[in-house]
């Protein structure tokens, strides 16, 4: 027994060594491997969420593509997301549908060609060809290159967000020639140079020494495509990554106990709703739905669904933009006389009850996004309390059953103005002749305030417009708004200038450093 | 042997055919639609005319009957159509994650393997004593334990806390050890009991009681006369253990973002790219049916009297 004893010791020790062994090598290479790349090379490792399936910019990838800081776009987004220069300096329109834009000089693209004003056509052609959303946001009917550095864009008709959608990563600038190469990667204008890509596994990019701009300070990012939220963040944890997007509200706390990491947050422009089918017999009557809207606990949701990590909307648009900032509409009238106007009456079990049926309703959500399930159950227990009975349902295809099936009210959730624009929202969601416009909302007053913003092009009068159609819509109550979520990234103590921004394709730059 | 040979591949010719179909038609009817997904996948607005323009341009517009006859052309010259998404061709697409997934298959397989031995021999020299009872708690544990769970357990062990491993990716063979282990561990304790409820059954065999009136000792027996018989479950199972790590782990791939067949079919699901879903369906038929018959084929090696049937 007690050799049978002293074998096993035996055996368990010399695996113990064994592991250890292979810990302190690890450790041991990490450590030359740092010494090493100190002396030589400045490198960061960033964790992303998402694994691009190529680096076709012009593709359902576009955005992967843009935030790995290799790309540019003619226009970018400035921090109070109003259009900026990026690659084009500068622009002017010459009549109602025609634009001229002012190219920056002595741009090259990463194989040393120039970037011209025929290299920016061919790219932008390539752009509404491959992507037919791409072609809905610029709807553009010709192009020429007047001279190297001019190239005047008609569109098919007025599109006063032309200049916005030039920020879209749809309309990366690539030279076209490049895509076509077997071996090789796209060659774009970014302060980054694509080194080299691992399918579902890691991209890492280097710095381009003859970037137009202010060349990047570091000479090597390695981006890790990493899915699953905990591994990312235990991918943080264990120093395998220096800064990591997308971190769940569940994990903020447990990096903000640690002081080796900083949890960056930034508002995004993503707005979570519940839609309300205005054909549906429960909410044909705006009496109801403005009922449903003051019983919705926003900031109970903000606190306790998202930690937090968001701001209770009021509109559809979130306050970062400059047509976000609506001012919030109280209900004043109070819900048993809004009920009564629809001929609603409360039962003795205190539900309210028309003709025999007592309320209820079927409320949609889906699984892509968990945090939407959750806030719906706080609402159905909250109308519950009040009267009103909702079914959740959850389905997989929220949009298909939006456009194909009988459905009273659902959760949803959009980038509303991503390229920082409000027209693209405003236009599929609320035109009344949209056959994307899920929840049958009609007015001739909002319709035609959406085709005189397509039209305007001053900022100011745009910003105006956007918040007189918001105000407009807000009077039928055709969604209610919920909560902006905040964009959550986390870094360890030695990144610096990777942060959360608004916009969720501008991740790594070219001020990404490390100490 | 040409007979075993002509009815396996006429098994797999069938295989593939009902596999093509049922799953053309499963993911032909389920819900959602990838021209929708694609334009929407950064949950950005798209217009009915855009989904449409995408909707035909991946030929989703035709009539199903087409696709599908299509669909079974490609199948049979082993084109397999292109990724929506990629836009590559499948085939290359899935033998582009073939060899990281091969890695973590024969990786696992080991690791399954050593445990199932070393624990399932052990067990049944020590019967009843103490190394049996820590084997039945293992392989209880083993059977209890999500491999998910167990994934960031030793993900929080070894690279978080010890900082021995990494955490995720596929650089080094240092990066295979916790997928790896986490992929065969729960299994290798489940088959170990299997191994030693054989062997144990063994002995009551009447060749075992005409070695041990010989003297042969009960270790000796078990360790060279016993675990040969044994021998033949565990390869069954091990073929089919073998067979599901090859169609690639879709949980170990995604925990530990490993760049295999697992994690690809998952993200292909999500997007509904149709092409890579079918063209890996069949491929994990083929792979499945190919399994069986090596597994069929190592019966005969091992057990002589199969072969006199």
């Amino acid at each position: 027994m007690k050799k049978r004893y002293t074998g096993w010791t035996t055996w368990l020790f010399m695996a113990i060594c064994i592991l250890a062994l292979v810990g302190c090598s690890a450790k041991e290479e990490e450590q030359t491997g740092k010494d090493g790349k100190e002396e030589t090379k400045k490198t960061a490792t960033l964790a992303f969420s998402w694994s691009p399936s190529g680096l076709d910019p012009h593709s359902s990838d576009s955005w992967e593509v843009m935030r790995t800081g290799a790309a540019e776009t003619l226009v970018k987004l400035s921090e109070d997301l109003a259009p900026a220069p990026w690659l084009a300096k500068s622009w002017e329109q010459v009549d109602a549908t025609t634009w001229l834009f002012h190219l920056q000089e002595n741009v090259t693209f990463h194989n040393g060609k120039a970037m011209d004003a025929t290299a920016v056509k061919n790219s932008l052609q390539r752009a509404i060809e491959n992507n037919p959303g791409t072609n809905d946001l610029l709807k553009i009917k010709s192009m020429e290159a007047v001279s190297e550095t001019e190239l005047k864009i008609e569109t098919m008709e007025i599109n006063a967000a032309l200049i916005s959608n030039l920020a879209d990563p749809g309309t990366i600038i690539v030279d076209v020639d490049s895509l076509d190469e077997k071996d090789g990667y796209p060659a774009f204008t970014g302060a980054y140079v694509i080194k080299q890509f691992n399918q579902d596994e890691s991209l890492i990019v280097n710095r381009y020494e003859d970037y137009w701009g202010e060349k990047a300070k570091l000479d090597e990012v390695t981006i890790k495509f990493i899915i699953d939220g905990n591994t990312r963040l235990m991918a943080l944890q264990s120093g395998d990554v220096d800064g990591a997007t997308d971190i769940s509200v569940d994990n903020i706390e447990v990096l903000e106990r640690n002081n080796k990491f900083n949890v960056l947050t930034a508002m995004s422009v993503r707005t979570h709703m519940v839609m309300y089918n205005m054909e549906s017999p429960k909410f044909k009557q705006l009496a109801v739905r403005k009922a449903v809207d003051s019983l919705i606990p926003r900031q109970e949701i903000v606190e306790s669904v998202m930690k937090g990590q968001g701001t209770a909307a009021v509109g559809p648009f979130s306050p970062v933009l400059p047509f976000g900032q609506i001012s919030e509409t109280k209900e004043e009238e109070p819900i048993e006389q809004l009920m009564q106007q629809d001929g609603w009456t409360k039962n003795k079990e205190g539900m309210w009850e028309k003709d025999g049926k007592v309320f209820e309703a079927t409320f949609l959500t889906f699984p892509q996004r968990p945090e939407l399930t959750v806030m719906a159950e706080v609402i159905q227990s909250k109308l519950l309390d009040q009267g009103m009975k909702m079914n959740i349902r959850q389905v997989e295809n929220i949009d298909e059953i939006l456009v194909n099936e009988e459905w009273d009210l659902s959760m949803y959730s959009m980038l509303t103005a991503h390229t920082g624009s409000p027209d693209f929202f405003l236009e599929i969601f609320f035109k009344s002749d949209s056959s994307s416009n899920m929840n049958h909302f009609a007015s001739q007053a909002v319709d035609a305030m959406i085709d005189e913003l397509h039209q305007t092009t001053d900022i100011e009068k745009r910003n105006e417009l956007a918040i007189q159609i918001q105000e407009e819509i807000g009077k039928e109550v055709p969604h209610s708004y919920i909560v902006y979520p905040n964009t959550v990234f986390a870094v360890n103590d030695e990144l610096k200038g990777f942060e959360a921004f608004s916009i969720e394709y501008y991740y790594n730059h070219a001020n990404v450093d490390k100490e | 042997m040409v007979k075993f040979v002509l009815e396996h591949i006429l098994q797999l010719f069938l295989v593939v055919f009902s596999v093509a179909t049922l799953t053309f038609l499963l993911v032909r009817f389920s819900p959602g639609d990838p021209a929708t997904i694609m334009l929407k996948a950064n949950d950005v607005p798209a217009s009915d005319e855009a989904i449409y323009a995408m909707r035909s341009e991946l030929g989703l517009t035709d009539s199903v009957g087409g696709q599908y006859i299509e669909w079974l052309q490609q199948v049979f010259t082993g084109q397999w159509g292109l990724s929506f998404v990629s836009q590559k061709p499948v085939i290359s697409e899935l033998f582009a994650r073939l060899p990281a997934t091969l890695e973590l298959a024969f990786a696992g397989l080991g690791i399954m393997l050593l445990v199932t031995l070393v624990l399932g021999i052990s067990t049944a020299v020590y019967e009843n004593g103490v190394v049996d009872k820590i084997g039945r708690f293992l392989s209880l544990l083993g059977s209890a334990i999500p491999t998910f769970w167990l994934g960031f357990l030793c993900m929080y062990i070894f690279s978080v806390n010890f900082g021995w491993l990494p955490s995720m990716g596929r650089n080094d063979w240092k990066n295979l050890i916790l997928p790896a282990t986490t992929l065969g561990l729960g299994l290798g304790t489940v088959y170990a009991r299997v191994l030693r409820a054989y062997m144990l059954e063994m002995l009551q065999q009447p060749f075992v009681k005409a070695s041990r009136a010989r003297g042969i000792s009960k270790k000796r027996i078990l360790v060279f006369q016993v675990l040969k018989h044994a021998l033949l479950p565990i390869v069954t199972m091990v073929g089919t253990s073998f067979a599901f790590m090859m169609g690639g782990s879709i949980i170990v791939e995604t925990i530990f973002s490993w760049p295999g067949l697992g994690q690809y079919v998952m993200e292909s699901i999500n997007m509904r790219d149709y092409p890579v879903i079918q063209g890996y369906v069949v491929f994990a038929g083929i792979l499945f049916v190919t399994i069986h018959m090596i597994v069929d084929f190592i019966y005969l090696i091992i057990d002589p009297r199969l072969r006199v049937r």
